[in-house]
């Protein structure tokens, strides 16, 4: 299982951040202690900036070169 | 202290791998019932959360999937103290529940379909020029101009999202085959023509990747991406509405107990 994120980690890190910042168990309420929303969209952003600066260099090889492989 | 949240779990014993998360603190289980939920504390305030972070939580997850069957919890879920993580256990319980025993043994699995929105588009104008070749209009004013222009426009539109549904049914007929369930989102750019979960039982996984590798050598301008396998973060389905509650005092006599086995 870590394959996903050890394997080519550049390139998943566009699909981690699609599951892990608002799929799966999302709880909100006054329970939860909530980090301030901007500092969330703000690693979003950066994380997302850096992945697609890493499609960017992987841009023009085949698909299947990016593709990470499931293990 | 903070307590930071991983995942739920189909179980109520110590966690006996060594999982550390994050500040390298190790993970462990409070349980509730016959479920728990896997947390580690954190000393502090995450102060400049970086991908790090990110990827570390989604570790913790996939190693916790490893021995258990998970319910992934969305990243940054913290709680003040344990009495809240328990007052959460209990008011989702029969959700928790329900989802774990859906999605046991079952792992998730990304399919991204790529195809050129601008060839498509193209193609639908060369046909549709075609078709039309011998309509000749004689009155060119604005008025009817821009009425001929957007309903070309809306014609171009409708038959790209023929075209694209046409090759979706295609493709996820095709990989509904081996899938238990899935989630479809079509044409979310005029490139991404498909992005999809499928929730596969583990034991039909080999036969999934096979499947993927047989769609991807079909020929074609489609590209094909695969990611996974993943815990199944697309799949769960919650009915109650976590902004209804506020914490409550719990009953010292509850009978809850906490494990703080690492």
């Amino acid at each position: 299982m870590e394959g996903v994120i050890t394997k080519s980690k550049d390139v998943t890190l566009l699909e981690v951040l699609d599951r892990v910042l608002d799929k799966g168990v999302v709880i909100s309420g006054d329970i939860v202690i909530s980090l301030a929303d901007v500092d969330l969209i703000y690693v979003g952003l950066k994380v997302l900036i850096s992945s697609i600066e890493t499609m960017e260099r992987l841009r023009g090889a085949p698909f299947a070169g990016v593709q990470e492989e499931p293990t | 202290m903070k307590i930071y949240s991983y995942a739920i779990i189909d179980s109520n014993s110590k966690i006996s791998d060594s999982i550390n998360g994050l500040e390298g603190v190790g993970v462990y289980n409070i349980y509730y019932r016959d479920i728990g939920i896997a947390v580690s504390e954190l000393s502090e305030q995450i102060q400049d959360i970086t991908q790090e972070h990110i990827l570390k939580h989604e570790e913790v997850v996939e190693k916790l999937m490893e021995s258990f069957t998970v319910l992934p919890v969305s990243f940054l879920t913290l709680f003040k103290k344990k009495e809240d993580v328990l007052l959460m256990m209990r008011e989702y319980y029969s959700d928790f529940r329900e989802n774990l025993d859906r999605l046991r043994n079952k792992i998730e699995f990304g399919i991204r379909i790529i195809w050129s929105g601008e060839t498509i588009r193209s193609r639908i104008i060369d046909t549709c020029k075609k078709s039309s070749a011998n309509i000749s209009i004689t009155d060119t004013s604005p008025e009817k101009s821009f009425i001929k222009e957007r309903f070309e426009k809306y014609k171009l539109d409708k038959e790209f999202r023929k075209e694209a549904s046409k090759v979706i049914t295609l493709i996820d007929d095709f990989f509904s085959r081996f899938a238990a369930e899935k989630k479809l989102e079509i044409l979310k750019s005029d490139n991404l023509l498909l992005s999809a979960s499928y929730l596969v039982e583990k034991e039909r996984q080999g036969d999934f990747k096979e499947a993927f590798e047989r769609a991807k050598r079909t020929p074609g301008d489609l590209k094909f991406l695969l990611s996974g396998p993943w815990p199944p973060y697309n799949f769960i389905v919650l009915t109650k509405n976590a902004d209804i509650f506020t914490p409550l005092e719990i009953p010292k006599t509850t009978g809850i107990q906490i494990s703080n086995g690492v």
